[in-house]
Formats: C-alpha cells, sequence, structure tokens
C-alpha cells in the first residue's frame, strides 16, 4: 500500500502542507526526478580511490592475504634444506677429511729450484713451505714461492690451446697443434729451430732438449735471464778458469764488504743467504759479523747494514783498486797492480766519510781470512776480478764453500749470441721459434728488434702458463701446467738433486712442456699420455742419475724415497779453487762521464722480472724499502731531487740515448746523488686483469750494446716532465709515531737499539727505559695453564716481507688492489715498520715486524659494545667475526694500529669481482673464516694452528706443548727471527727470548701489557753511542 | 576529569597491543622451535639405509663406516666402495643394493642428504669429542634404533655451551676423563 502511494506521490501533485522547497511546491520537473535517485549525476566525478583512500585495492588485499598465510604456511610447515653430503665413490687411501697432507717437490718460481712442502687439503694444495729437510733452503721459501699458489688458481691462466688466425686466436684442439707444429719442424731442412727458454736447471730436461737437437739437428738453444751473474761467471773464468763461483760462508764471515751487491735481496738464493747471514747475528751467542756495504741506491742489505756508504755504481772499480792500493801500502798484502790509485784522493773526490773507510780498513787487515768482498751482479767483469784478486790478497778463499759447489748445466747464452739469433731471424734463416715458459718480448732490449723480426719466422709456438707479450706475436700458444702439476728435476748445486712432483691433476687442458716437446720428437701428435713426461723422468733416473748415486739400496726404493724427500743426495766431491791466474787480467777501467746521471735498473723485490706481475699478493706486498705497492718508480736522492725541483709522485722523463720513459719520482732516503734507481718488471701487456696498468715498462730503457752494465747505464738524463701519478705507499699508514717529531720512534722506545759494544759492557742497558711494573684498574687476567706469547728478534729480522705473504696465504687475506691501499685500507695482518734516524743522506734504518701483540689489557676488548673482541685463557685476543657489527671502536682504540676493517667485501671489490672466480675459491684454508664486509680482522696468531695442535693433543691425550705451533710468519721467515710459544713453557727457546735481556715491548707505558717481545736491535759499530 | 586520548592508549591500546605481540611471538617461537633448530628433521634419502638394522642388530661399529671419527674434525660419510666391502655379496638382489651397486658401477658419489649441520663458522671437531670419550648418541641420538635417521638435538650455540658448561652432570661417567669443555670463542670460531 505505501508502495503504491510513493507512485502516486509522484505522479500526483504532493500535499500542499508539506513541502520541503520551493521548487518543489511550484513542481520542479528537476527537482522532482532528483528525488528519485539517491545520488546526484556526477557526485563520483574527480574522486580516485587510489589517491585518497588505501591504495590496496580489496582484489589486491584478499591476494596479500592469500599469498601470506600461503607462505606462513609453507615456512613453518617444514624443514629447512640442509644440502647434501657428498662422499667420495672410492675414498684415496692417503686422505682423511679435514686433514691435511704434504708433499714434497721443487720451486720452479725462479731459478734457484728451492726444496717445498705443498700442503694439501682433499687435493687441492692450500698452502706451500720451504721443505725443512733440503739442504739448500732449510725450510723455508721466499715470498714468490709463497704466493706461487695463487699462480696456479688463477682464473686468467690458459686453459686450452691457441692458434692464431686473422681476428685473433682460436681454440685448437692439442691433437692438431702438435701436428701442425710437428709438420714445421720437419720441414725447417737446413734452416734454424731456435728455443728460447729460462735458465735450465732440470737434468732429465736438459736430456729432452739433446733428444730433441739430435731429432732436430738445426736445433739451437738460447737460454737466457734478465737478471744473471753473467759478469761475476766471466770475470771467475777468467781468473779461476771456471765459471762456477763459488758460495760463500756468509755465517763464518766476521766481515762483509758488499759492493753494490743485494745478497740479502735479489741476488743468489736469497732465502740461503739470508739465514747464514743471520746465524753470524746471534745474540744468544754473542757473534756479531760485521756488515759494510756501499752501494748507489738503498737495498735491502743497505738497509741491513752496520755501516753504509754511497757510491756511484761505475766508481765501485776505482774504490776497490786504491783499497788494493792502500792495503798494499799498509803492508796487509803484497801486489804491484794498483800503483795509480789512491784512497785518500778516492775518498775526497767521491765524498765517502773518511772514518768508515778507515774502519772498513782497520776490519780488513785484522780479519784476513775472516772476511768477505762480494760485489754484486749487476757489476761488470773487472769488478769482479779486482774483488777476486782482493779477497784472495787476504787469504778470504777460506770462506768459499768447499762442501758445496753451484752448478751451471747449460750456460746462459751472451747478448752476442742472442743477436746471431736476430741476425739470422732478419735473413730469414730460422724456421721455428720456440719459447719455452719465457718472454723474450717483454725481456729483451728494444734495440734487438725481437718483436718485429717475429714476424719474420713461419712458426712461432710459445709455451706459456698465461697471456704475455711474446704469446701476443705467436702463431700457437700452449698451456703449460703449473709447478704443483708437473714432474721434474733439479740440480742447482752438487751434492743434491731435486725432485718435482704434482700434488694436483692439470686444472685445465694443460700439459707440461718436456711432455709436448718429448710429444713434438717422437714426431707423432698420438705419443701423447699423461704419463710421458714421468715416465721419462723416471727412466732417465734409472739409467744415467741412478748409477752417478753410487747407491746400494734398488733404484725402485731410491726413487720413492726421494720422492718423499723431495730431493736424493749425491756424493760428489765439492769444489776446490787454485791459485788465482794474474796474467792477462782486464784491469782498466771503463771510462765514464762522473757528473752525469746514473740509470741503475735493479730486479723487483715484489714481481721478480715481471714473472709474478698478475700475482695479487706480491704486487701488493710492500717494497721491502719504499713501502711502494702496486708500481715501480724511479728512485732519487733529496739532493738530486732538490736540484730537479720535483716532490713525490711528480712525473719525469728518465732518457738513455734515444731511449725514453716517463714515470713518478720517489725520493728514497740513502740513495747516491746523480743515480737514478728504477725497479724493472713492471708495466706489463697483455697479462692479464691484475697486472695490466701496473708500473712502467722500464725494460725499454735496456741496450743490447751497454757500454758499463747491462743494468746500469752511466750517460741517462732526467728532466721533469710535469704532472703527477700517485703512488701508493704503505708506509705513512697504520703509523703511531708523528710525521713532525723527528726519530719519535727512538724517543717513545718504540725503537730501542744499542751497539754490540755497549751490550759487551752492559748487557741489561735496554731494560733501564723500561717502565716499573704499573697499577691496572682492571684486575688482570689469569693465566692458569698454558699462554701464548711470540718473541721477534730484530737483529735477526732484514724486513724482507716474507712474513707478509706467508701470512696472507694460510689466512685468506684478499687483495684490495692499489686505489684502496692509496686510502690506507690494505688488509695485510702483518706489517713491517720501516723507521729512518738521522740524515736522509745517510739515514739509519730500522725493522719491526707489527702485528696483533695480544695484549693482556687489550683496548680493543674493553670498547667493543657487542663483545665481538674478547680475550681467552690462554692469552690471545679473539675476534668473532660473526659477533662483529663493523664500529670500528677497537681498531680506533688499538695503540699499535694493527686491525683490519673490510670496508668493503674486497673479493668482489678487487678488479670488478676477480678473487669471486670460483676455481680461486679452491685456494682458502678451509681452517679459516674467509670474512666479508663489514667485519673487523687482524692477525689471531694462527688460532687455527693452535686449535689444530690442541685437538691432536686431546686424540694423544697428552698436554699441548708451546712447540707443538708454529705460526704462518715464523714458518716462513728465513732467518728465524720470530720465535712462538708458551711464556710458562721454561726448556723452549722461545723462553729463551721471552726473558732475554734484550727483550722489550712496545709502547710499554701505555700498560696494556703486550705479548710481543721485541729483541732490541744490535748493531756492530765501533763505538758505544749509536 | 576528562579521560584524553593519551589516557585511553595508555589503558588500553598499548598493553593490549603489546600482550598480543608478546603472545604471538611467545607461541611461535616455541611452537616453531624444533624447526629453527631443526630438531626432528628426517630427510628422504637416495638409499633407504638403516642404521638401526646395521648399527643396532648387526651391531657393526661406528667407526667402520665413519673412519674419521677419532682422527679428524669431519666424522666422514663412507665411499660407496665401504658399503660394497660386504655388499658385493650380502643382499645382492634387493632394490636399495641394486640401487647401490650401479652407483658403485658407475662411479657416481652417493649424494647423502645433511642432516646434521653446524654453521660455517663454527669449527666443531668430532675426534676430539670421541677421543675424550663421548658417545656418539649423546649428540646423535639412539641411532641404533632408528630405521631412518633424523636430528634428535638441537645444535645450536646455546646446546653446545649447555653441555660445555656442565660436562660432569652431562657425562657423571666421565668425571675423571673430561674436564669442563672450552668456552672462549675461539675454540669454535676462527
Amino acid at each position: 500500500m505505501s508502495d503504491n502511494r510513493e507512485v502516486n506521490s509522484i505522479q500526483n501533485n504532493p500535499d500542499p502542507n508539506y513541502w520541503r522547497s520551493f521548487e518543489e511546491l511550484y513542481r520542479n520537473e528537476k527537482t522532482l526526478k532528483a528525488r528519485h535517485h539517491e545520488f546526484a549525476e556526477g557526485v563520483t566525478d574527480d574522486f580516485d580511490p587510489n589517491e585518497n583512500l588505501s591504495g590496496i585495492s580489496r582484489r589486491k588485499f584478499l591476494a596479500l592475504l592469500g599469498a601470506s598465510a600461503a607462505l606462513a604456511g609453507v615456512a613453518c610447515s617444514d624443514y629447512r634444506d640442509k644440502g647434501e653430503i657428498v662422499p667420495y665413490n672410492v675414498k684415496p687411501e692417503e686422505i682423511i677429511l679435514g686433514r691435511p697432507n704434504f708433499y714434497a717437490s721443487t720451486c720452479t718460481a725462479c731459478a734457484n729450484s728451492c726444496g717445498i712442502l705443498i700442503k694439501t687439503r682433499e687435493g687441492r694444495p692450500i698452502k706451500v713451505d720451504g721443505n725443512p729437510e733440503h739442504p739448500v733452503n732449510q725450510g723455508k721459501i721466499c715470498a714468490k714461492g709463497q704466493a706461487n699458489i695463487l699462480n696456479l688458481y688463477d682464473p686468467e691462466r690458459l686453459q686450452q690451446p691457441l692458434k692464431k688466425s686473422s681476428t685473433g686466436f682460436d681454440n685448437i684442439e692439442w691433437k692438431k697443434a702438435d701436428s701442425d707444429i710437428i709438420a714445421s719442424l720437419s720441414m725447417a731442412g737446413s734452416k734454424e729451430i731456435a728455443i728460447v727458454t729460462h735458465t735450465i736447471t732440470s737434468p732429465t730436461f736438459l736430456k729432452v732438449l739433446e733428444d730433441f737437437k739430435a731429432k732436430f739437428p738445426t736445433t739451437k738453444i738460447y737460454s737466457y735471464e734478465l737478471f744473471n751473474s753473467s759478469a761475476r761467471n766471466s770475470a771467475w773464468t777468467k781468473c779461476y778458469g771456471s765459471g762456477n763461483f763459488p758460495l760463500i760462508k756468509w755465517n763464518e764471515a766476521k766481515v762483509i764488504l758488499a759492493l753494490e751487491s743485494d745478497f740479502l735481496g735479489v741476488e743468489g738464493n736469497r732465502v740461503e743467504n739470508s739465514r747464514m747471514f743471520a746465524e753470524g747475528r746471534d745474540v744468544n751467542s754473542k757473534s756479531f759479523n760485521r756488515l759494510y756495504v756501499i752501494e748507489s741506491s738503498m737495498t735491502l742489505t743497505g738497509m741491513n747494514a752496520d755501516y753504509r756508504m754511497r757510491l756511484k755504481p761505475e766508481a765501485q772499480f776505482a774504490f776497490v783498486m786504491s783499497l788494493i792500493n792502500e792495503l798494499n801500502r799498509k803492508g796487509a798484502i803484497s801486489a804491484s797492480i794498483a800503483s795509480n790509485y789512491s784512497l785518500d784522493e778516492f775518498v775526497k773526490k767521491n765524498n765517502l766519510d773518511k772514518e768508515r773507510v778507515n774502519h772498513l780498513l782497520n776490519d780488513l787487515i785484522a780479519n784476513k781470512g775472516k772476511a768477505i768482498i762480494h760485489a754484486g751482479d749487476l757489476m761488470p767483469e773487472n769488478v769482479h776480478i779486482a774483488v777476486n784478486i782482493l779477497n784472495e790478497l787476504l787469504g778470504n778463499k777460506n770462506l768459499y764453500r768447499t762442501d758445496s759447489a753451484s752448478v751451471n748445466l747449460l750456460n746462459l747464452s751472451s747478448l752476442d749470441e742472442v743477436k746471431e739469433l736476430t741476425d739470422k731471424m732478419r735473413n730469414n734463416q730460422v724456421a721455428v721459434v720456440i719459447h719455452l715458459d719465457c718472454n723474450p718480448v717483454y725481456h729483451f732490449p728494444n734495440d734487438l728488434n725481437y718483436k718485429e723480426l717475429l714476424t719474420k719466422v713461419p712458426t712461432v709456438v710459445t709455451l706459456t702458463e698465461r697471456m704475455n707479450e711474446t704469446a701476443q706475436f705467436s702463431s700457437y700458444i700452449l698451456p703449460l701446467n703449473h709447478n704443483f702439476e708437473s714432474w721434474g728435476d733439479s740440480k742447482t748445486r752438487t751434492g743434491v738433486i731435486s725432485l718435482q712432483q704434482p700434488v694436483i691433476a692439470p686444472l685445465h687442458n694443460t700439459r707440461q712442456k718436456e711432455s709436448i716437446l718429448l710429444t713434438w720428437i717422437s714426431t707423432s701428435p698420438d705419443t701423447y699420455t699423461e704419463t710421458l713426461y714421468h715416465d721419462f723422468l723416471m727412466k732417465n733416473w734409472e739409467t744415467n742419475i741412478y748409477p752417478t748415486l753410487k747407491s746400494r739400496i734398488e733404484f725402485k726404493q731410491l726413487w720413492f724415497g726421494a720422492l718423499h724427500d723431495g730431493f736424493a743426495l749425491t756424493n760428489e766431491a765439492g769444489q776446490n779453487f787454485s791459485s788465482i791466474n794474474l796474467t792477462g787480467l782486464n784491469l782498466t777501467e771503463t771510462k765514464f762521464n762522473s757528473e752525469a746521471m746514473t740509470l741503475v735498473l735493479r730486479e723487483s723485490y715484489q714481481v721478480g722480472d715481471g714473472r709474478f706481475a698478475n700475482n695479487g699478493w706480491l704486487q701488493e706486498l710492500p717494497h721491502p724499502v719504499s713501502k711502494i705497492t702496486w708500481d715501480n718508480y724511479a728512485a732519487i736522492s733529496h739532493n738530486t731531487a732538490k736540484a730537479l725541483d720535483v716532490q713525490n709522485d711528480d712525473l719525469v722523463e728518465v732518457s738513455v740515448g734515444d731511449r725514453k720513459l716517463t714515470l713518478p719520482v720517489f725520493i728514497q732516503a740513502g740513495n747516491a746523488d746523480n743515480t737514478i734507481t728504477i725497479e724493472l718488471g713492471y708495466g706489463r701487456e697483455f697479462s692479464g686483469i691484475v697486472a695490466s696498468g701496473v708500473g712502467f715498462n722500464a725494460n725499454t730503457l735496456l741496450s743490447s750494446k751497454p757500454e758499463f752494465s747491462q743494468w746500469v747505464y752511466t750517460n741517462a738524463t732526467i728532466i721533469k716532465a710535469g704532472g703527477k701519478y700517485p703512488l701508493a705507499s704503505t708506509q705513512e699508514h697504520h703509523a703511531f709515531d708523528n710525521p713532525r717529531i723527528q726519530d719519535l720512534h727512538l724517543k717513545r722506545h718504540i725503537i730501542q737499539e744499542g751497539t754490540v759494544a755497549l751490550y759487551e759492557k752492559k748487557s741489561d742497558f735496554i731494560q733501564e727505559h723500561r717502565p716499573k711494573e704499573l697499577e691496572s684498574v682492571y684486575t688482570p687476567f689469569q693465566y692458569n695453564e698454558m699462554k701464548w706469547g711470540m718473541a721477534i728478534d730484530l737483529n735477526k729480522c732484514l724486513g724482507c716481507g716474507d712474513c707478509i705473504v706467508a701470512c696472507n696465504v694460510e689466512n685468506n687475506v684478499p687483495v684490495v688492489g692499489k686505489d684502496q691501499v692509496l686510502k690506507s685500507r690494505e688488509m695485510q695482518w702483518l706489517r713491517i715498520d720501516r723507521y729512518y734516524s738521522g740524515s736522509p743522506d745517510d739515514p739509519r734504518v730500522s725493522m719491526q715486524p707489527m702485528l696483533c701483540q695480544h695484549c693482556d689489557q687489550a683496548p680493543c676488548e674493553n670498547v667493543c659494545p657487542v663483545v665481538a673482541t674478547t680475550h681467552s685463557p690462554d692469552g690471545l685476543n679473539q675476534m668473532v667475526y660473526n659477533r662483529c657489527v663493523g664500529t670500528r671502536y677497537c681498531s680506533n682504540n688499538c695503540p699499535y694500529k694493527v686491525r683490519r676493517f673490510n670496508f668493503f667485501n674486497f673479493r668482489d671489490h678487487f678488479r670488478d669481482g676477480y678473487q669471486e672466480s670460483s676455481i680461486l675459491t679452491l685456494m682458502f684454508n678451509p681452517e679459516v673464516t674467509v670474512r666479508s664486509r663489514g667485519v673487523m680482522e687482524k692477525c689471531t696468531f694462527c688460532v687455527q694452528r693452535i686449535e689444530e695442535a690442541r685437538s691432536e693433543a686431546a686424540r694423544k691425550g697428552i698436554p699441548i706443548k708451546g712447540t707443538d705451533v708454529k705460526t704462518a710468519c715464523q714458518e716462513a721467515c728465513p732467518t728465524n727471527a720470530i720465535h712462538f710459544g708458551d711464556i710458562n713453557g721454561k726448556d723452549s727457546e722461545f723462553y729463551k727470548y721471552r726473558n732475554h735481556e734484550l727483550g722489550y715491548y712496545v709502547l710499554e707505558e701505555l700498560n696494556v701489557r703486550p705479548n710481543v717481545t721485541y729483541i732490541a736491535k744490535l748493531r756492530n759499530i765501533h763505538t758505544e753511542e749509536l | 576529569m576528562k579521560k584524553s586520548l593519551l589516557d585511553y592508549i595508555l589503558r588500553n591500546r598499548l598493553p593490549l597491543t603489546v600482550f598480543i605481540i608478546i603472545s604471538s611471538f611467545t607461541l611461535t617461537y616455541f611452537v616453531s622451535r624444533p624447526e629453527r633448530d631443526g630438531v626432528g628433521y628426517t630427510p628422504v634419502q637416495p638409499i633407504n639405509y638403516s642404521h638401526k638394522l646395521h648399527a643396532g642388530e648387526m651391531k657393526i661399529d661406528c667407526k667402520y663406516c665413519h673412519t674419521n671419527v677419532d682422527k679428524s674434525r669431519f666424522a666422514g660419510v663412507p665411499a660407496v666402495a665401504t658399503c660394497m666391502n660386504c655388499h658385493t655379496v650380502a643382499r645382492k638382489d634387493r632394490p636399495e643394493i641394486i640401487k647401490l651397486t650401479q652407483y658403485y658401477r658407475d662411479g657416481i658419489p652417493l649424494p647423502w642428504k645433511r642432516i646434521h649441520k653446524v654453521p660455517d663458522y663454527a669449527y666443531f671437531n668430532h675426534s676430539v669429542h670421541v677421543n675424550k670419550g663421548i658417545d656418539c648418541t649423546a649428540c646423535h641420538g639412539e641411532i641404533t634404533q632408528m630405521e631412518k635417521v633424523g636430528q634428535m638435538n638441537s645444535f645450536t650455540m646455546g646446546s653446545c655451551l649447555n653441555c660445555h658448561r656442565n660436562a660432569h652432570d652431562k657425562f657423571p661417567e666421565l668425571k675423571d676423563q673430561i674436564k669442563k669443555g672450552p668456552e672462549y670463542c675461539s675454540a669454535c670460531h676462527r
């Protein structure tokens, strides 16, 4: 009924007594119509629900609700997947998961062929150390040998044989490459087949080369080394009729005079030299040798000198002759060969310290037969001859080792012979050039035009581990096995022959160079098998080497014994030296302009002759003297810099004749005036992402017709080139001395030194400077059982940096790159601080390895807001990475500045994630956490080794001893300067050092109670005062 | 006095919200605990191997297969070749053994599902515990009764420390042989 009324009311007139508006009263059509709609038309216009209401539509809301419910259901209804455990199908017998195996082998990183012990975990090499039983290097190995492991896993190793095509290089099958090359070799006819190689140290490889020569009679072998002892060799040939110069008993020498010789740095077997030298500087036996160094550039040897004098290299000959003359005049020797040289005049002319020269003279006279004079490899022949004469006249031949002599399997080719090769190449007389793991395009002087001449040779084959300058110009590039993937043997000494065995199957499709040559000799590519060279090596040992050993055990037994030991001893006679043959010796001086600039080209301490340029660990290893990483530079003295008006990092142009190079300058304290020192081995091309753009190629300054010596040029010029180039030095980083206050390291007793004379008079003079027992506001930590400590003998520390690389390898320390080193963000846990004192002309240099001191009352521990760094009951300052949140308070509060912060995930950050490559992860030490961004880290005293020793003791059920643990740096130190152990282990070697009267702690007055004892350095000079 | 909005929030809204949050957290925490710790995780293995049969009924020593357990950090899951020591002869016709033989013949390693896991930054050492006389079952449960192996105990740092701190209560029979377990960080983290 009401409905009817409603309908009626629309149609009928409204009740005139009730109206709401005049429009209604007067029956406006529009109004009447509007009454029937709830909303007026257009009322929802301009209304966007997304703008004014919640952004989620109903549909979306429901979808989200459903999704989250589903997610919650899934997440809570099942367990997390924990992955899989994939055991071996058949487990190799020698492998115990989680425990390392050690294999003895031989290092082929340089011609010294040291014995090494390779630590493998589950078949992967993870660390290299010296073989402790090897008679030459006795358990030590240099930085390059340590870092060699990075070369094995380098993602940029060549993985396939390559053949040159019009567009670049194409992959090729080994078989195809072999047959192509065999065809070229067979068709050589009367043309030469040139084999270019580095030093040959393997008798069996030499046999392969001889077989090769027999098969292809036009073969000629050229072996070269960028840095070599050829001048010394020829001097010895002239003096004694044999180029086999002797090894020296550095440990027995009382006085050592090094003339431009870096025998502790880059010359000879550095590891052995360092060990023997340091044996002669022992605080326990109180025997000290005295080292005089006369050199042009500050070297590692010069840093360790008791007396050091600066002299341009070309004046060395006159110096030795004047010395002979003066000794003759004093009646110490009788020689009539040096009449026209006067020491007084020489000293005056070259501005030498008269007093020091007198000391030297007196020492040489007083220590006849117990002194040795040694000239460096860079010196020309006449200096070596003069030195030989002087040593002979002083009776110093006693110090030549007779038990063992160096062996030259194949003499190095002279520059003339190399020139013959290039001439033949020019005349199209060479059919094939084979480069055996060498890089002559980079190493040979540019004026030989070797690179251009290679295009004239029909077939150029380069056998190499990674791409390089020479490979770029080759028709075939054959990838080689790494050191750790190869068989081999090596003989560098009489009395011992080392064996090299592979510890891992080749990671890539590579072969070792010996088997490649053997395949070619057989002229059939099918001859190749993986055991080809192994069989050949064994056979050669059985037929040629075994009979010479005169062993009483049968061959197989000897072979496996030698393989296990890494070497076999041979009963060979040592060396005896006849008297010097004075007739016909060329003792004339090379003429030179004494006012001109002298350029000295030296071997790089880090990357050698450039072979290790793609190794980030070595590139980032601070230079032992300048602490510069990732670069070479022109080092000049501060006087020369003043004259040139240049400062550090300024670019200069160095030229010799028409050969020019622009590079940055570094002002090196202690360099001779008017000399420029540049290290070679940098500025590599085509050799990988790490090496590219690092340093400057100073090989371009080499000449094939050197007037003075291949590495020393007396007619150089240097001019300011304008512009700057930043050099990344680590020295000013983490420094706890204030550069504005000179010699602060002495004033604050960071470096404490004395002299041997003072020590003999008053043996506890160091203890006078030590602060008295200080009270602490903290309750002292109770050490109930054992407590770890370290002692570093600064008398033995030479500052070489081998420990740094060993630490990097052991503790998975990443490479950060030059840009980060410039920002002081290097990650090395161990650094070697180098301090100068005295004048910049003649500085006294002090070295100090600095690492976490594991303080008893560590200031870092108190400030950590998340308790990520704490103290252990055995005295370690622990760092717990998974707890660290990266506040860096600890680093801020550390007085020694030894904590390192991961500002980035450096593995990802450096060179576009080069270190993230999956193959490099094989190199990690599985016992050490790999740290990522935002985490603090520092030296742990190799806690993984301590814990391993602990569990070993627990397995055996005996208590752990302090001598059970050796830290990585201790193991690597060539001079045994680092000692580690239990401070309560009273019968240990370490205990003696810990409580030594020369022992002191750094910054002891802070009362943080550090646990690294430094044994003060004693300088063996004539006065009591420094 | 008039009640303000703040009053209302403080008296009613806040306690209610806090209560809901705490109660739902507590509930979820305890309900999901075994899943988070992995307790009870019993995955299906590629070969239906029975520890109950081998270790329980036949009483084969744990160390026959887990050879490294007293020598190394890892106990070691046996290689297929170890199984084949017996199964080249024993029960050759069973379907699971046929599967196993196939793996062995093809030289393919067996991808066992991992049951017990501690994080990468924790360096647990089996050999130390076993050599001190702690039985496998202390952590792994009554393995000899398990047809299918599952995780029986929690492997969190709290569980480790629980034993390390109260070693003598947990292992009264070993009182003479063991001291307390280490509690310092680098015993496990380095």
